[in-house]
């Protein structure tokens, strides 16, 4: 019965961060900031981590394919596909969840136990939209970005290992990059970004919000805010796959 | 002035709030006093809003606060300046930030006005030299004050104190009990304070409300605290050794 009532909770609380903000131009400034927090903060996590997994998923696949009738291009066509259809937002969104997850869950819990968030109310401004919404529009802005980025930068990672160890030519990796792309792809894992972004932002935002307690429940608010939000995102990258691909 | 008249409120099986009714006048430092546990931190955020009562009405200036949505209680809360107990300074912003906020958010000001009247606000708490300091970079004195300022930027009709002295030493906490008094006067606010400080009682408390088990047990003015034959008030003003010995002395 406890999901029911969260359910309802997380409900209310998006209700109230989607009211009408009270001074467009203080929450422009805001996501301005945000974008730069949650995002530009980010960048350099996801280009290492993209790196090196667009190095290890080609060269695990160059590995793997020692039949001599399975062309070498396949390896290229791999790396491409696992990097735009699973890597670049599902695992991405896995690893934000855990960094711009946490950071939002100890923020605003932090806000809400010393009093800041009550400050806010007692003033007449809408805490939750104030504080909650400039972080969901910034994350669906610059996540996206992150994403594309991610992907370029894995297939380079990918090359790049071809180029260094030799596992393949890397003429084959280039032609298994070009070879049956089918440009939907980069928009499903567009959408699953964009829906990921939601999660890690609005999730996290739900649990610092109903901290109470002290320095310890913000802790506990921190990683619950962390594991629910991978889960949410496990199973919609799920439904969503289910929904666009099947 | 601020009335109560039969607040109640409760907490699942916990009655908190047994009935409280009193008045708060303007122009006047109105004191919540009682022990840990009694429920005047409760009533402290009942009257403002911040939690909603069950029962009874909280009347601003003929406003029934009480019976008002959230839309037309924001028109009340920006007449509202709040201290807390520890501040609530928003970490993130500095300290001119933090007494501007109010100023950016609710009114039409330049930034050059802004800056202005947060300034005046500043020395008027006597903070100078600290504007592009954050919260965690100044003592907790300062951090009320800032706090102080920050409450009173909008030129609030009610100003609230919740444990104003709290953690602070006691040549500062009189600095703040003084400023406050100042304020009150000099703004014609209605100020309440929840305190359990008797030495704040003392020097500047005018009107003095003693909430015992939910229920307000006691009301009068803080020489009249002094003389009172209300067992469990006396045990609450006279809990300490220095308190009773002035007791016996007979002031």
């Amino acid at each position: 019965m406890r999901i029911f009532f969260h359910f309802g909770r997380y409900y209310l609380l998006l209700a109230k961060v989607f009211a009408r903000p009270e001074k467009t131009k203080i929450y422009f400034r805001q996501i301005i900031r945000e974008i730069d927090k949650l995002g530009i903060n980010s960048l350099g996590i996801v280009i290492i981590i993209s790196v090196f997994m667009g190095a290890v998923i080609t060269l695990q696949s160059s590995y793997n394919l020692e039949n001599p009738m399975i062309p070498l291009y396949l390896v290229g066509l791999t790396a491409r596909d696992s990097m735009i259809l699973e890597f670049s937002s599902t695992i991405v969104g896995l690893i934000l969840a855990g960094k711009v997850g946490s950071n939002i869950a100890s923020e605003i819990g932090t806000m809400r136990v010393t009093e800041q968030i009550d400050a806010l109310e007692i003033m007449g401004v809408n805490s939750a939209s104030y504080l909650i919404l400039p972080k969901i529009i910034a994350a669906l802005l610059i996540n996206p970005f992150l994403n594309i980025i991610s992907m370029i930068v894995g297939i380079l990672g990918g090359y790049i290992a071809t180029v260094i160890t030799g596992a393949i030519p890397a003429p084959d990796y280039i032609d298994g990059l070009q070879y049956s792309f089918i440009p939907f792809y980069v928009t499903y894992s567009l959408i699953k970004t964009v829906i990921f972004a939601f999660i890690i932002t609005s999730v996290p935002a739900y649990h610092g919000y109903y901290t109470f307690g002290g320095a310890l429940e913000v802790g506990k608010s921190s990683t619950k805010a962390v594991v629910y939000s991978s889960v949410l995102i496990l199973l919609f990258n799920v439904l969503l796959t289910q929904l666009l691909l099947a | 002035m601020i009335e109560l008249i039969g607040v109640h409120k409760s907490f699942g099986e916990n009655h908190v709030l047994k009935g409280v009714s009193t008045v708060f006048n303007q122009g006047k430092v109105n004191m919540i006093i009682g022990q840990s546990g009694s429920g005047k931190t409760v009533l402290l955020k009942s009257i403002i809003g911040l939690h909603e009562i069950d029962e009874g009405q909280i009347i601003y200036d003929n406003r029934v606060f009480s019976e008002m949505n959230n839309k037309k209680r924001k028109s009340i809360r920006k007449e509202i300046g709040m201290v807390f107990q520890g501040g609530a300074l928003f970490d993130s912003a500095t300290v001119e930030e933090n007494v501007m906020y109010p100023l950016e958010m609710f009114t039409k000001m330049t930034e050059e006005e802004r800056l202005e009247r947060a300034n005046f606000c500043l020395k008027r708490v006597n903070i100078e030299n600290a504007n592009k300091r954050f919260p965690a970079e100044i003592s907790g004195g300062m951090q009320k004050r800032v706090a102080i300022a920050r409450a009173i930027v909008l030129n609030p009709r009610y100003l609230f104190c919740d444990e104003p002295n709290s953690g602070l030493d006691p040549k500062t906490a009189i600095v703040i009990d003084n400023l406050i008094k100042e304020l009150t006067q000099e703004f014609n606010t209605t100020t309440v304070i929840n305190t359990h400080d008797m030495n704040s009682v003392a020097e500047i408390g005018d009107s003095i409300v003693y909430v015992h088990k939910g229920e307000k047990w006691w009301e009068g003015s803080s020489k009249e605290i002094l003389l009172s034959d209300n067992n469990e008030l006396n045990d609450f003003v006279f809990a300490s050794d220095l308190m009773k010995k002035i007791k016996n002395s007979g002031f």
